[in-house]
């Protein structure tokens, strides 16, 4: 006889510690920020227990200079901006990520450990500190520029700090290691075999890439692109740091919420949408490979 | 000022406020809050010295950040460090103690000026830190124009265009914006505000970068040439690093600030507390704390032992009017934020 049937409430003791886990960091949390975003503000910050839903009202409408109610999309292009900033930055990501991936896989497995390490190590120091050292390379009298005027290839040249493109190095460089590491897991199962039947059966290279690699890798694929999709949303550092903070991406916005502008329920309900966003996002990708994975199964 | 921060000191307070993220029970603690590097590190060391109090230091970068913090409950400090706008919200509140302030004797050391200001009218919820003001900053080797007016900042000349930056927060870039253009501070009449908002967008293509981290780099390496800062920062910057800078003095006047150390509601170590605000109030140290912070000491100093006076640091005696920050009511915020909102959106 299972233990678990000696008990019916076993497993759910024996995950009961998981359960509290997911209940105080997680379930409460949000329920508190749900709370927030339906309260009244207070006047200078914090909110009172009352019940009203002009945050969500407020994300689409607002007083205009003449102190008439009038639609107003300024933060949905903050999301909107947010949204396709994150999309770029996961692209590039998995670009950069496949072939960085691929060739880990096929060293011998000391260089292979080795690698792997090395893709990893940033993460042993402070984010601010990796993403603050862009600013010493990409400064004036940086890293860069020194190198280009020692070589004599530039004399003077604008700061490459503070832009689109400062900004989408630094995301890039933060979040591409969770690209890397799940696609590499991928690319490790995959079973040389199937490379060599494809071969056998004169597909040519691209074919095999196409054909065989991809579909096989890309589950690792799609874990990457969320886990870097995700925190790209909610980056605040690089669009401050390198970006010079010149246009407001989701995470300031909500930043200047509680923060300056006082009105905690409207940055409550701007991440309550951002998550609801997500979650949607999370969802659909889910079903999708969920189907896949059937017809995949049923063929 | 809104934002003094070094990114190392942030990212230690980061450490250490996980570190201590459980409040000082014990007698013998005493947590402070302060804006990063305000505190002479020596002052403290010579503190727990004498007392055998065993004291904290965390750096927080902005007064909403601060007021957000006490807002949302125990923060397990003993003393903060507001600046007078956000004292009078937080005595408002109810969010500070009463620690009887004005019986103390590091109330006896506070000059004239800053007895019981606007922002604590009894004197009893705060004992004055430091003083100064926000203005800009220009980097001499760059630009050689006159800087006797906002208008080169707000307005900039072409030498000056994709050279200058701004703060992060509206806090007193736009009170600064309100000098240059005439309008009051915490204006409540929109028309007024839009002219803010039109003034600051005209400015924006010609601004690298709204960021209050990390400016003494960005302005002493020349990334940008001029820079909303504040006045001991530039002095400290143009003595201690040699960098060739200038504090504007801009007519229509610089906007003022004096922090303070308060006491949160419901603080652990109030007598320790106390203890450390008439230490630091005594002339010696109050002289010491004055060399390393390098903004004008609202409490009796030793003349002879300071290190700055009109000739060597004129950035600490401004021969312009200094405007003191206001409180503005909710709807005057409501307008600054909108301002800021559409500036950036």
């Amino acid at each position: 006889m299972k233990p678990s049937s000696k008990n019916p409430n076993w497993n759910l003791l024996g995950l009961l510690p998981a359960h509290l886990i997911m209940l105080l960091t997680l379930i409460i949390p949000i329920g508190i920020i749900i709370v927030v975003s339906f309260s009244t503000r207070g006047p200078y910050g914090g909110f009172e227990y009352v019940f009203t839903t002009a945050p969500y009202k407020q994300l689409l409408f607002n007083e205009g200079w003449t102190g008439e109610l009038e639609f107003n999309p300024q933060y949905l292009i903050v999301v909107a901006r947010t949204l396709l900033l994150s999309a770029v930055t996961t692209s590039i990501c998995l670009l950069l990520s496949f072939p960085v991936a691929y060739f880990i896989a096929l060293q011998r497995p000391t260089i292979k450990v080795l690698l792997i390490y090395l893709v990893t190590l940033p993460f042993w120091v402070s984010m601010i500190v990796r993403v603050y050292s862009w600013i010493i390379i990409l400064g004036k009298d940086g890293v860069i520029e020194k190198t280009l005027r020692g070589l004599g290839l530039v004399d003077q040249m604008d700061s490459l700090l503070f832009g689109n493109t400062a900004m989408l190095l630094g995301l890039v460089y933060s979040y591409i290691p969770l690209m890397i590491l799940p696609i590499f897991a991928s690319i490790e199962k995959l079973d040389p075999a199937l490379i060599e039947a494809s071969h056998d059966l004169y597909g040519n290279r691209l074919t095999t890439l196409r054909r065989v690699i991809l579909p096989l890798t890309r589950p690792g694929m799609i874990a990457g692109a969320i886990l870097v999709f995700v925190p790209s949303l909610g980056a605040v550092l690089e669009p401050t740091l390198l970006g010079g903070g010149k246009t407001m991406m989701m995470g300031n916005l909500i930043q200047l919420q509680f923060g300056g502008a006082r009105n905690w329920p409207l940055g409550a309900a701007i991440a309550i949408v951002l998550m609801a966003a997500v979650m949607v996002f999370l969802i659909f990708q889910g079903l999708r490979s969920m189907r896949s994975e059937g017809l995949e199964r049923a063929a | 000022m809104s934002t003094r921060i070094r990114i190392a000191a942030l990212a230690m307070a980061g450490a250490l406020s996980f570190a201590f993220s459980l409040p000082a029970l014990a007698e013998g603690n005493l947590a402070i809050y302060a804006w990063a590097d305000s505190i002479s590190p020596e002052m403290v060391a010579k503190f727990e010295k004498e007392t055998g109090i065993k004291v904290t230091v965390d750096a927080f970068s902005s007064n909403e950040d601060l007021l957000t913090k006490l807002q949302a409950g125990s923060s397990g400090y003993d003393i903060v460090t507001p600046s007078q706008h956000f004292v009078k919200i937080m005595i408002d509140s109810g969010l500070l103690e009463d620690f009887g302030a004005s019986s103390m004797a590091a109330y006896s050391q506070v000059l004239p000026d800053w007895q019981k200001p606007w922002w604590d009218p009894t004197g009893n919820h705060s004992i004055p830190l430091a003083f100064g003001n926000a203005g800009y900053t220009v980097n001499r080797d760059l630009y050689k124009g006159p800087v006797d007016s906002w208008k080169t900042y707000f307005e900039p000349p072409v030498e000056l265009r994709g050279k200058i930056a701004s703060l992060a927060q509206p806090d007193e870039v736009i009170p600064a914006a309100e000098n240059y253009l005439g309008i009051k501070y915490c204006s409540e009449d929109p028309q007024e505000m839009k002219r803010v908002l039109d003034l600051l967008l005209a400015q924006k293509p010609f601004v690298a970068a709204y960021s209050s981290d990390n400016i003494e780099n960005r302005i002493g390496s020349g990334e940008v040439a001029a820079h909303f800062w504040w006045d001991g920062n530039t002095m400290r910057l143009r003595r201690n690093d040699k960098a060739n800078v200038e504090y504007a003095m801009p007519k229509e006047g610089l906007v003022g600030w004096l922090d303070s150390y308060v006491v949160p509601k419901g603080a652990a170590n109030i007598e320790n507390a106390k203890k450390f605000i008439d230490f630091m109030a005594q002339i010696d140290n109050a002289t010491a704390q004055y060399n390393y912070y390098g903004h004008s000491s609202p409490v009796k100093i030793d003349e002879s032992k300071a290190l700055y006076n009109k000739e060597n640091a004129p950035e600490l005696f401004p021969t312009v009017p200094v405007k003191m920050g206001q409180t503005c009511s909710p709807a005057a915020q409501e307008l600054v934020t909108k301002v800021w909102t559409q500036l950036l959106q």
